[in-house]
């Protein structure tokens, strides 16, 4: 199952295959750093808001594709408080990958990453800032990543097939 | 010189590791320097908080690493900040960012955020420090002279505050705590286990995959 975080609400880009779509529906709150998803209800966030889950839908997919507006290289605050909600999608322990300290695997799935990042005007620096968060988010979620795309325009990506 | 310390972590209160770091900082900014304190703990900034920034000089932001990037409340923040109407937009920003990683070079990413955020709202990008270790900084002593667990951070922190003081751009400089990296994984792995204990869990169920 492919799991697409959105902030593009009305959703309508075409899937291929069997998905689940995040995107805004409801207020959500954001991250308060209290750890409650690893030592309270592990696995999953304290914050009953409707998106306490998506650590858990993370578990079973194998594709996790962000589409969002960038925002200085990083995805939108809607769709990172969605990310950073998650974290228990990982667990808390430490393990060493690649020379440095991260989190150890929760579930067994390896997600396959893709960003798909619109908005005009994105500059080279923020293009390089995103390949590398997304390239820091498959490290530290032990997963791979697929694809970074940019489209100057809505209109643009709404063409992609995801 | 009006200074404002931008705490961006999600708690309120002093307990954070973003507000210990600005709290160490603010003594080594002396001289004729106003220092307010800026909390941003959710995803808005309010009116007084805009107009207190309005006639400042530098900003310092100071906030956790969240999911290797900023957290997504503080970006909030910045979209706000970016489309203010500022009259003055020469100001200086210096950013701590402080991870649980070992690794300070784990914050690049954050600090990138930031630096493109200054290109793009015309402020003025001045560096900062990606601090590595950030889980334990409550639990350990001030650094004396230099020296201590806190060592490494408190040195780059008097760099940091010289170059504020002095109007001045500096490289981002990456440290983490004078503690051995095995010690810092034991500890914090021992500290999920009372933790969850404390919570009325098991050690165990630290690794449950919930429905």
């Amino acid at each position: 199952m492919k799991l697409i975080i959105t902030d593009v609400n009305p959703f309508n880009l075409s899937v291929e295959g069997d998905y689940k779509v995040i995107k805004p529906q409801g207020a959500i709150h954001h991250c308060v750093g209290c750890f409650g998803c690893w030592v309270k209800t592990p696995g999953k966030c304290v914050i009953h808001d409707g998106y306490e889950g998506t650590g858990i839908v993370m578990g079973r997919c194998t594709e996790l594709i962000l589409v969002s507006r960038c925002c200085y290289g990083s995805v939108s605050p809607f769709v990172k408080t969605v990310q950073d909600r998650a974290i228990s999608y990982i667990h808390p322990d430490f393990v060493l990958r690649k020379g440095e300290m991260h989190h150890k695997r929760r579930y067994q799935n390896t997600l396959s990453l893709s960003a798909h990042f619109y908005g005009e005007a994105i500059t080279e620096d923020e293009k390089e800032t995103a390949r590398n968060l997304i390239a820091a988010n498959a490290d530290n979620y032990d997963g791979v990543v697929k694809d970074v795309c940019f489209y100057g325009t809505k209109e643009e990506l709404e063409r992609v097939v995801l | 010189m009006r200074i404002a310390l931008m705490n961006g972590s999600p708690k309120s209160g002093g307990s954070s590791a973003s507000s210990s770091l600005l709290a160490d900082l603010k003594p080594r900014l002396s001289g004729e320097v106003d220092a307010i304190e800026i909390g941003l703990h959710g995803p808005a900034v309010s009116q007084e908080q805009l107009e207190a920034l309005g006639n400042t000089d530098a900003w310092v932001f100071s906030c956790p690493l969240y999911v290797d990037g900023l957290p997504a409340h503080l970006l909030s923040c910045l979209v706000q900040l970016e489309q203010a109407g500022w009259q003055h937009r020469g100001i200086r920003i210096y950013g701590i960012v402080n991870c649980g990683f070992y690794e300070g070079i784990q914050a690049e990413s954050a600090l990138a955020l930031l630096r493109n955020w200054c290109a793009k709202a015309g402020f003025v990008w001045c560096g900062g420090i990606g601090v590595g270790g950030g889980g334990g900084l409550g639990q350990m002593p001030e650094a004396r002279n230099g020296h201590g667990p806190k060592g490494p951070i408190d040195k780059a922190l008097v760099e940091l505050a010289d170059k504020i003081l002095r109007c001045e751009t500096q490289e981002n400089v990456y440290v983490s705590v004078a503690f051995p990296r095995f010690l810092y994984k034991a500890a914090a792995q021992m500290g999920w286990r009372w933790t969850i204990k404390a919570n009325g869990g098991k050690a165990k169920d630290l690794g449950k995959q919930p429905d």
